[in-house]
């Protein structure tokens, strides 16, 4: 329906010309005469006209092709309409680790499908339906659709991810079901109070809860130790109300480690020690005790490597290089460290040495050989004619603010740091955490990691001197220092991330990722030859880019979500408390007029004719 | 609308002195000894004739019967009645222009024609033609014969709308079909038709024996030519439907009013040639002006 279909482009231009033809039919004024005897002398006009007379019949023709353009057009109107005959709906899903708990003998999400399957099943045929999920962001799965198999096979394809929901992607699943009447809310627990009248004040919500509190069991964290030199730990928590049991088995590079039942008081948790591991790799703990959510069951961990390596730790400043030897050391105790100043690196013997690891401060790496380099508070370049550094230093600042991390959430208070070099990162490394100057508003990056042909490189861009890693108060800033270190030191091969963190691996070309379900899907690299996934589910993903297999194993754990004894039994579906003045039970559409042009250009044309017919019955047909 | 005034104290008051002259005798005489004449009941004796079986006894001349043992029937003089008939032209033309009021002054000056030829007790009638679709040419009042019943004919003057073709020669036929009594006939009409239906006309009604008088009725700006103003016109002929584009300027102006002069001086012309009296109504601003120097043409004396 439009001007650009053919046909009505035809059809509209034979109504211009009709247009055309009747105002050069009506181009002088019709004045009534006593007699035409009178006028046999008058002269008939020769130049003179008017193209236009502006007469009833003129503004009934006009207004009736008005309206028959306008309808052409397609023009349609907004309103209000009762709710009631052609409902608009939305359902929206919970699509949380907590949905994939298991109630009675199935799962929540598998629930709230069929509470959903029956709200379609009992709406009456022409109510539209949107189907929309959200956990870490909000996902229009259907949208608005009249037809019930498409929202069924939508509802049925949904699945959960082992990830922690957020409060904004509700609210952004909320403001994207914009339009429909109601609201089904399905999840598990009840929204944040406030969040869906403060998303959606005038629309009615009605909130479906599936499932009630369940025992489940958790791993909160594993620590892998140091191999040979220190004990690991498991972290288990208990989130029912009564005691659990818990057979914990805990494998490291394929061999069992530790695999023991454990009773956990109510709502708490133990910390089990293991090991020390005989050799570095990966490290596996896992719950073999049945419980409600099995995402958080499994947890990885790298275990640091066993095989002596060479480190290279390089400042102007001995109290520095002191700090930074003493942080690689607890990385890995496995290093033997070189400190060296920075004036006195080209004429020692170090300067001739390979690295498996070095941590420059405050210098360039010019003449230093390594696989990972690690810059702190890197130098900008001073002189022209040296070689480009592998990072752009572009600016100073004289205070810095350590405000977030990628993998985290944002720092409750910042934390204030020393001087900070602003650095333009390259493509093909991930910023781990930012910050900003202190009391300015544009935010750089505090520290990153990449990879690229050349090897593993990570920067730190603010100052540690005057034992900054060492200062309790600043205790960020020496987690996120030994995170980088940890992030430059795992294996190419190997990584262990949180689900819902987008995964950059080095693959140089196209890779497949196998999923821990089974399923591949192809990842295509970017400029800088990395490809990029976001694992929802929990468990080990392969990156097999041609001979090169990279593993990832991703873990899930949220005290939140992992939480289920604390959700409320579930009650009847109920309707929130709408806004005092909030329009009820009335949705906005867009209603086509025209069916109601054509009503009024007919009527224009029926008054039309009966002034043709009176004129008509006047003068005879002839005359009009 | 100028109707009206036909039926205003001060207009009647002005026509009370009027009187309608008639060139025929108001008494006849009807019998097979006076072709022509009509005999009727009066009361002033005129002949007696032999009894024939049939005879109204009442007539009978009882005191020559009993003289002369003869019957014989007293045969009267009746009293002569003119019947005044005022035929209106309705036809589409009289309402153009509007603001002329044709209609209006044809009414005025028929109602005022009426209540002078009332003056004699003699019947008047008011008759409207006009040729419409689907309708009767004719429409006509009752007689009246007195002037207290003059405001009868109100209803008639004033319901009165204007449409349809003339057809002068159609009306005076369908008139004719009545085979009244000749009378006198006034013709109010703009006499915008071909002559020769008016010619006609008037010829059908000389014929019938009628005494006919024409009153000629033209608007203000009809006659002087200033209907329309100038411009580029599709002019539409108000009885016909015909329409003709036009050119009107003062020139072509001119050369209307002189139309219209022209028509009507032929008109003139032919009731000259033809014994029939003639008076121009043009202007309904020119009512009392018309009256006081038009009607007289018609016979209308004081």
């Amino acid at each position: 329906m439009g001007f650009l279909n053919p046909g009505n482009l035809i059809y509209g231009l034979g109504l211009v010309l009709l247009v055309l033809i009747y105002l050069r039919s009506r181009a002088r004024p019709t004045i009534d005469v006593s007699s035409l005897i009178l006028f046999e002398a008058a002269p008939a006009p020769v130049a003179k006209s008017r193209l236009l007379r502006l007469d009833l019949l003129f503004w009934l023709e006009a207004l009736t092709l008005g309206a028959l353009t306008l309808a052409l057009a397609g023009l349609y109107v907004r309103r209000a309409m009762p709710v009631g005959v052609h409902r608009s709906r939305a359902l929206v899903f919970d699509l949380g680790a907590g949905m994939s708990a298991v109630y009675g003998s199935v799962t929540r999400l598998d629930l709230a499908k069929k509470q959903a399957l029956e709200v379609v099943g009992d709406a009456p045929a022409g109510d539209d339906f949107s189907v929309i999920g959200y956990d870490l962001e909000a996902e229009t799965m259907r949208a608005h659709s009249t037809n019930k198999s498409e929202v069924r096979r939508a509802i049925a394809a949904l699945a959960p991810a082992a990830v922690a929901v957020r409060p904004a992607a509700l609210r952004a699943a909320l403001i994207d079901a914009r339009g429909a009447a109601t609201i089904d809310l399905f999840a598990d627990r009840p929204p944040p109070p406030g969040l869906v009248d403060e998303a959606r004040p005038d629309s009615r919500v009605n909130f479906h809860q599936v499932g009630g509190p369940a025992d489940n069991l958790a791993i909160v964290a594993l620590d892998a130790g140091v191999p040979r030199t220190s004990e690991g730990r498991c972290v288990v928590r208990n989130f029912s109300m009564r005691p659990q049991q818990c057979d914990l088995r805990i494998d490291a590079g394929g061999r069992e480690v530790f695999h023991s039942p454990l009773i956990l008081e109510p709502r708490a948790q133990m910390i089990v020690p293991f090991g020390p591991l005989a050799a570095g790799g990966l490290v596996h703990a896992r719950i073999l005790t049945s419980d409600a959510l099995a995402a958080d069951n499994d947890r990885y961990a790298l275990a640091p490597s066993i095989v002596q390596a060479r480190a290279l730790v390089m400042s102007p400043e001995a109290e520095v290089r002191d700090d930074l030897a003493r942080v690689v050391l607890a990385v890995n105790p496995n290093f033997l460290v070189t400190a060296v100043d920075t004036a006195r690196f080209v004429q020692s013997k170090a300067a001739a040495q390979t690295y498996d690891l070095a941590v420059l401060h405050d210098c360039d790496d010019r003449g230093v050989r390594a696989a990972a380099k690690l810059f702190v508070f890197p130098e900008p370049r001073l002189d022209r004619d040296a070689p480009a550094p592998l990072l752009t230093v572009t600016g100073s600042v004289a205070l810095a603010e350590f405000q977030s991390r990628t993998d985290t959430a944002p720092l409750t208070a910042p934390v204030l740091l020393g001087p900070a070099r602003l650095v333009q990162l390259p493509g093909w490394m991930d910023p781990l955490a930012r910050g900003a100057s202190a009391g300015g508003h544009d935010s750089f990056p505090l520290a990153a990691t990449g990879r690229n042909a050349a090897g593993e490189a990570g920067v730190i861009t603010f100052d540690i001197r005057d034992h900054l890693l060492l200062d309790p108060d600043r205790m960020d800033a020496l987690v996120l220092t030994i995170d980088t270190l940890r992030a430059m030191l795992v294996p190419p091969d190997l990584k262990v991330v949180p689900t819902g963190t987008s995964v950059a691996v080095s693959a140089f070309g196209r890779a497949v990722l196998v999923s821990p379900g089974g399923s591949r899907d192809l990842l295509a690299p970017d400029q800088w030859g990395r490809v990029h996934f976001r694992p929802r589910a929990a468990g080990r993903y392969f990156v097999i880019a041609g001979s090169r297999t990279i593993e990832v194993a991703a873990n899930y754990y949220d005290a939140a979500e992992s939480d289920l004894a604390a959700i409320p039994p579930p009650t009847p579906p109920h309707a929130t408390p709408r806004a005092p003045n909030a329009p009820v039970y009335r949705e906005v559409r867009a209603a086509p007029a025209t069916m109601l042009l054509v009503v009024i250009a007919l009527i224009f044309i029926l008054a039309e004719s009966a002034l043709i017919l009176r004129q008509a019955s006047r003068w005879g047909l002839r005359h009009v | 609308m100028l109707e009206t005034r036909a039926f205003e104290p001060e207009f009647i008051q002005r026509l009370d002195n009027l009187i309608l002259g008639t060139r025929r005798a108001r008494t006849i005489r009807a019998g097979r000894r006076n072709v022509g004449r009509i005999q009727g009941g009066g009361i002033e004796v005129e002949n007696f004739r032999q009894y024939a079986e049939g005879d109204d006894l009442r007539f009978l001349d009882w005191n020559a019967f009993a003289r002369l043992d003869h019957l014989a029937i007293r045969t009267f003089r009746a009293d002569r009645q003119v019947e005044l008939t005022v035929m209106i032209d309705a036809s589409a033309s009289m309402a153009v222009p509007e603001r002329d009021d044709k209609l209006g002054l044809a009414l005025a000056l028929g109602a005022g024609l009426a209540y002078i030829g009332m003056s004699e007790n003699d019947p008047v009638r008011l008759v409207a033609f006009a040729r419409r679709r689907g309708g009767r040419t004719l429409e006509t009042t009752p007689f009246h014969r007195r002037r207290e019943s003059y405001p009868g004919f109100r209803p008639f003057v004033t319901g009165i709308r204007c449409g349809g073709e003339t057809r002068l020669a159609a009306a005076v036929g369908e008139l004719l079909l009545e085979r009244r009594q000749p009378g006198i006939v006034v013709v109010i009409s703009d006499f915008l038709v071909n002559p020769g239906d008016y010619e006609d006309a008037l010829a059908q009604l000389l014929a019938a024996r009628h005494e006919v008088k024409l009153l000629h009725v033209m608007g203000d700006r009809e006659a002087a030519g200033t209907y329309p103003p100038p411009g580029a016109y599709r002019a539409r002929d108000s009885e016909t439907g015909e329409m003709r584009e036009v050119m009107l300027g003062a020139r072509e102006a001119e050369a209307c009013r002189q139309r219209v002069e022209m028509h009507a001086d032929r008109l003139r012309d032919f009731c000259t040639r033809r014994g029939i009296s003639y008076a121009r109504a043009f202007g309904a601003s020119q009512l009392d002006a018309i009256i006081a120097q038009e009607f007289p043409r018609l016979g209308v004396i004081t």
